[in-house]
């Protein structure tokens, strides 16, 4: 009898996926390989890449690292007070609850639509992309930051708490220096994820490389769109290697000497 | 949160702006009750006095209740009933009080060092409550609390490791920290959990000394948790024993067989 359950579980999500497959038109025999071959005639048009636009999009890119480097910033600055505030071990439900669902809220709406209500209120360009993603970021980091608040030692805020420091103290004094391997780690996670939103951020108007990307797409020109993407994976994988290095010189291991 | 100020006589024992508990008491603890929200009672009717100057050691097997104790006693957690006076002041509805949070330092198990921090920067966490605030969030700490805090660790045989990170330091050494900041609190009632129970037995020793070096010159208060009868047996002045929260033995250490304090707890 133990083993039914777990089969009727297993049986009912293959359910599941298959009827999720056919809705979305997966299980479309002739739909799958009229797609296939479109990529490989797509795939095709890709090269050899355009190297004529290599300069033009260098420019767009490093536009798009502004972007993200800004908008990081922006958002991490705005994130962390609002991190302690929604701390439940610095401040009561009335003070954390509504800062979550102030997080929630930014959160719940894509950096990509973040792009066109700044688009809207300050115009086309990347000012509109770095706001967008420095509120996106605002809602991310913010969780983060203050899940991993929450995790400091309890023992340690409760000997800091007890020398009778206030909260300002406390949280600068045990709750940041506890946490900051974590919010580091974070912090660059979040500019990582964020080169990548900020490369799409032209296609709704709001600067960097996704403005050319969008309009090759559109002008069939995918020479030089494998161009773009080229240029963006040697920046992306770049920055992933910077990163690590970063963290390999700020992060100590977190049981050191404890 | 009730307060009542009650008639001190006492100096204050290390700095003029300390509290002055009365003569003869830090800490008063009369039927004392509390349980975790929704959840049976931890403690029955805890009922003792720590004498001021001297060491009182708190004493029962795991989950007896020892920690709860010493948390209620810094104001960490509200009695459910019963009266608590620590340092001449009385609340029974429980909470924390400026005043005493300032006066009483509190050292948890795992001694709640920084570790990302310096030995210097972690000991001058201890005077964090007699800063104003902005100056400290810049950690722009007056010169001579910096003087202060060196002296300090001069003092307790870490003069010279100032700058190094605490997890470099050695379990004793770390300890010494811990000491450190209570002393840049300026102190008057030190509540210690389970203090020395992770150090090999010289440096237990070592340690236990400067603690009761400080009682006796200071009449710095002492209230420390412990499971180890050695440590009872050469540094308590007082022995309380908690069984499954209730307090099963109050008395004198002079005199008290330390085999009969291990049947007590065991009974």
């Amino acid at each position: 009898m133990r083993g039914v359950a777990p089969r009727l579980t297993q049986l009912g999500l293959l359910a599941v996926l298959v009827a999720t497959l056919s809705n979305l038109g997966l299980l479309n025999l002739d739909l799958l390989v009229r797609g296939a071959g479109n990529i490989a005639v797509f795939v095709a048009a890709m090269f050899p890449p355009n190297l004529a636009v290599l300069e033009r999009v260098s420019w767009a890119l490093l536009e798009t690292l502004q972007i993200a480097y800004v908008g990081t910033a922006l958002g991490a600055v705005l994130a962390l007070p609002m991190a302690f505030l929604a701390t439940g071990t610095l401040f009561g439900p009335r003070v954390t609850a509504p800062t979550r669902f102030a997080l929630a809220f930014v959160r719940t709406i894509p950096a990509l639509l973040w792009g066109i209500v700044f688009v809207v209120a300050v115009g086309l360009g990347p000012a509109a992309g770095a706001l967008g993603i420095g509120l996106y970021t605002l809602g991310y980091l913010g969780k983060l930051f203050y899940e991993i608040f929450e995790g400091v030692d309890p023992e340690v805020l409760e000997a800091v708490r007890g020398v009778g420091c206030n909260r300002l103290q406390l949280a600068r004094f045990a709750v940041l220096p506890e946490a900051a391997n974590g919010v580091l780690a974070q912090l660059l996670f979040m500019f990582e994820y964020n080169v990548r939103a900020s490369s799409i951020m032209g296609f709704v108007g709001a600067g960097g490389v996704g403005y050319y990307m969008l309009g090759y797409i559109q002008l069939l020109r995918y020479d030089a769109l494998m161009t773009a993407i080229l240029v963006t994976l040697v920046v992306v994988l770049f920055i992933d290697w910077l990163s690590r290095r970063i963290r390999g010189l700020f992060i100590q291991p977190a049981n050191v000497g404890e | 949160m009730e307060l009542t100020e009650q008639p001190s006589e006492a100096p204050a024992a290390e700095s003029p702006g300390a509290l002055a508990p009365p003569p003869g008491e830090a800490v008063v603890i009369r039927d004392l009750w509390f349980a975790y929200r929704g959840a049976a009672p931890v403690l029955h009717g805890v009922d003792f006095v720590a004498r001021r100057g001297q060491i009182t050691m708190i004493l029962g097997a795991s989950g007896s209740g020892k920690t709860t104790l010493l948390k209620l006693i810094k104001g960490f957690l509200r009695p459910s009933r019963g009266s608590l006076t620590v340092l001449g002041r009385t609340w029974s509805a429980g909470g924390p009080d400026p005043q005493i949070t300032a006066a009483t330092s509190y050292i948890p198990q795992n001694l709640g060092l920084l570790r990302n921090m310096t030995v210097l920067e972690n000991v001058l966490i201890g005077a964090l409550g007699r800063m104003d605030t902005i100056p400290s969030l810049l950690r722009s700490f007056p010169r001579d609390m910096v003087v202060e805090a060196s002296g300090v660790l001069e003092r307790l045989g870490l003069g010279g490791k100032d700058h190094l990170k605490v997890h470099t330091l050695s379990g004793g050494e770390r300890q010494r920290v811990a000491i450190a900041r209570a002393r840049l609190q300026r102190a008057t009632l030190l509540l210690a959990d389970e203090f020395v129970s992770q150090l090999d037995p010289i440096t237990k020793t070592e340690v236990m000394n400067i603690l009761r070096t400080r009682s006796k010159e200071a009449g710095t208060t002492y209230v420390q948790t412990t499971h180890q009868l050695d440590v009872v047996e050469q540094f308590a002045d007082h022995v309380v024993v908690l069984r499954e929260g209730k307090q099963v033995l109050d008395s004198p250490a002079a005199g008290l067989d330390v085999m009969e304090i291990a049947r007590i707890i065991k009974q």
